[in-house]
């Protein structure tokens, strides 16, 4: 199930936050559009081989989201982390990372670390179980 | 400003570095408040304690 799709299940449900942070794979950082294995990156849809230089100020960076956030079609608002990164940080979002924060503010599912560990799959079951969950102790 | 990172040993000293610290399952998950992509709208996560929970999906473009 793709993150859309969970969204579209569960928004009634569940507030969706989608928080922009620093990039992945910027141009002048570590960049995977060169060299035999960006074809098969280019192949598989990944964004990693885009021309896109890493935003150094706030207004590059959400016109950078901007541009995202209308690629993924998600359907989720954006927000931008600010350039310290602040947040990016406390989470440990880089480059992608999941969490649910439940009724009570308490961290009720903590994705692993991105790209490998992040798991669409592993927090639908998450929030179904946590729904499930509250609704028992409702 | 932090430094964009440049390969994979990079990223892998970033991740274990703040993972460390990273909310787990049960911890209070820390407070922030950002704006949207405009700069006008914010979200403040204390918002909706108490109200519903909320999924945060953490990414960037690349």
């Amino acid at each position: 199930m793709s993150l859309r799709q969970i969204y579209e299940t569960y928004h009634k449900d569940i507030q969706f936050l989608s928080i922009y942070i620093r990039e992945a794979h910027p141009v002048d950082g570590w960049w995977l559009g060169k060299g035999a294995f960006s074809v098969v990156i280019k192949l598989s849809g990944s964004k990693a081989t885009l021309d896109l230089h890493d935003p150094t100020t706030m207004e590059e960076r959400r016109s950078v989201a901007g541009q995202c956030e209308e690629a993924l079609k998600y359907g989720i608002r954006t927000f931008v982390d600010e350039m310290d990164d602040g947040v990016n940080e406390i989470y440990a979002a880089w480059p992608t990372r999941l969490y649910l924060v439940g009724i009570d503010g308490k961290v009720a599912y903590a994705g692993g670390l991105g790209p490998f560990e992040f798991k669409p799959s592993e927090f639908k079951k998450a929030i179904e179980n946590y729904l499930v969950e509250i609704d028992v102790s409702a | 400003m932090p430094k964009t990172i440049q390969n994979k040993r990079e990223a892998q000293a970033w991740q274990k570095h703040h993972d460390a610290t990273a909310p787990k399952v049960g911890d209070a998950a820390p407070d922030f408040e950002l704006s949207d992509v405009h700069g006008e709208h914010t979200v403040r996560l204390f918002d909706f304690r108490g109200k519903k929970p909320v999924a945060l999906i953490f990414g960037s473009y690349t």
